[in-house]
């Protein structure tokens, strides 16, 4: 039996032309390499589906800004760095002290540089780089005032209406409603907008995207706390 | 036959006075500066395809010199039957507890199967990415989506506005009031020809109106059971018989 299948081998061995020998074993070799990439295809999608995508191919959700505001030093409550390599105290800021908008609007708004100006005017030393840019833009600095190209780190879908003001509403209505949580003031708006952007007081450097705020997510914060799912109540 | 809803606070409706409509367009061009609704330029026209989420129809009577105009404003009219909702194979349009028909433009595939169902021509497809001059890049109403080629779109009782009144209204921890929202067309119309209301509220102007006898819907024998109500135009020649000259 086994000697059979010897010479059945060797046979072939010997009718098998050369170029086939080496086709076959690249083939091998190579179909395996297809499905590696594909499976790596596919997992990236079925991630990117579910909730954020994996961060290659720049695919990350880091954003640079144009200047690099500390959302620790204004919102948290620790002790941190600040560019000129300072120990500073967090100072626990409300987020709506500059996203004032939050509470009555659509959107959360991004406060005007002179809105910076008020404290940063006087408060700050003169070597930091980030605050000469930001009295430049406002007009303390120099004659030829620019605003400043925020970068938007969350942005829904065009055919989402997003309106933060019943929102937040309803959380500082709700509290036991709030998934997040923050290291800055616990109480106020800070805890209530964890929910959805996480813990943006503690995120050293720029602000990333951590919740994936998919249609799923939405919906499922909307039937735990008896809002809406009708589909007309954000998409019109 | 109507279906069995949930009972909610609100029924929106419109009830649209033919007789007092000049047909002077004005609504037309609310729609369209509220909704951005692409611009319809000539050739659109000429191969029927311009879009309008509300038009005026115009009918001439009699003979010159003594012929008339007549005018009457359609829009969707948001049927309890809708012709247009079983149809559709992604559940696209569908009819919200409201009395609101609705159309996600982003869950719409652009099969027009509603738009051949609906009798009343009141759906629009977009075959064309809808572009503007660059003028009107920043005159786009931000509260509405800008729909694309390929999906239907029609009108929805500027559905934004009703959800910024219902969402004051819950602020302040209240019922809507009536006339306080308000569609861009019944906002526009000089003389009060459309009203936008809430039927389920038997003191708001809507349910009275619709209690006058002139009132119709349109194509009644189609069962559609529309919320849009008209009010016929009163006819004073013929009521006047010959003796008006």
């Amino acid at each position: 039996m086994l000697a059979a299948l010897l010479d059945f081998l060797r046979e072939k061995h010997r009718t098998t032309p050369t170029w086939l020998k080496v086709l076959i074993p690249v083939l091998g070799v190579g179909s395996l390499g297809v499905v590696a990439v594909l499976g790596a295809v596919l997992a990236f999608i079925v991630t990117a589906w579910l909730g954020q995508p994996i961060p290659v191919l720049g695919f990350d959700q880091t954003i640079e800004q144009p200047i690099p505001f500390s959302h620790t030093i204004h919102a948290g409550t620790g002790v941190y760095e600040n560019s000129l390599g300072d120990q500073v105290q967090g100072l626990g800021m409300d987020c709506t002290f500059c996203h004032r908008t939050v509470t009555t609007q659509a959107n959360a708004g991004i406060p005007p540089v002179q809105f910076c100006a008020y404290c940063h005017q006087v408060i700050g030393k003169n070597e930091s780089e980030p605050l000469t840019q930001i009295r430049m833009s406002a007009g303390i600095i120099g004659d030829n005032p620019q605003p400043i190209n925020w970068k938007r780190v969350h942005r829904m879908p065009d055919h989402v209406r997003f309106v933060h003001e019943p929102h937040v509403r309803y959380l500082l209505d709700h509290p036991q409603a709030i998934t997040g949580t923050s290291t800055g003031t616990n109480i106020g708006a800070a805890s209530v907008c964890s929910t959805c952007h996480g813990d943006v007081a503690s995120m050293k450097g720029t602000v990333t995207q951590v919740e994936p705020l998919k249609m799923g997510q939405c919906v499922n914060c909307h039937r735990d706390n008896n809002a809406p799912t009708d589909c007309a109540s954000c998409h019109h | 036959m109507t279906l069995q809803r949930e009972k909610r606070d609100y029924s929106w409706g419109m009830v649209v006075d033919v007789d007092k409509c000049t047909g002077c367009q004005a609504c037309v061009l609310a729609c369209q500066a509220e909704n951005n609704v692409p611009l319809n330029l000539q050739d659109r026209f000429e191969r029927a395809r311009a879009m309008q989420w509300i038009r005026v129809e115009r009918y001439w009577e009699g003979e010159f010199p003594d012929v008339k105009a007549r005018f009457i404003p359609i829009m969707c009219q948001h049927c309890e039957n809708a012709p247009c909702e079983p149809v559709c194979p992604v559940f696209a349009t569908y009819h919200n507890n409201e009395g609101l028909n609705v159309q996600v433009y982003n869950r719409c595939v652009g099969t027009r199967y509603c738009a051949n169902g609906c009798p009343y021509i009141v759906r629009f497809f977009n075959y064309w990415e809808p572009v503007w001059p660059e003028a009107f890049r920043n005159h786009l109403n931000p509260d509405v989506t800008v729909r694309s080629r390929g999906i239907m779109e029609k009108c929805s009782f500027c559905v934004q506005r009703i959800r910024r009144g219902v969402r004051n209204a819950e602020r302040d921890g209240r019922k809507v009031v009536d006339g306080e929202i308000q569609t861009a067309c019944t906002q526009a119309c000089p003389t009060d020809a459309l009203v936008f209301g809430n039927f389920n509220d038997e003191d708001s102007k809507v349910s009275k109106m619709k209690k006058d006898d002139r009132h119709y819907t349109l194509l009644p024998h189609l069962a559609t059971d529309p919320n849009v109500v008209y009010l016929a135009q009163i006819d004073t020649d013929r009521s006047a018989g010959e003796s008006h000259g």
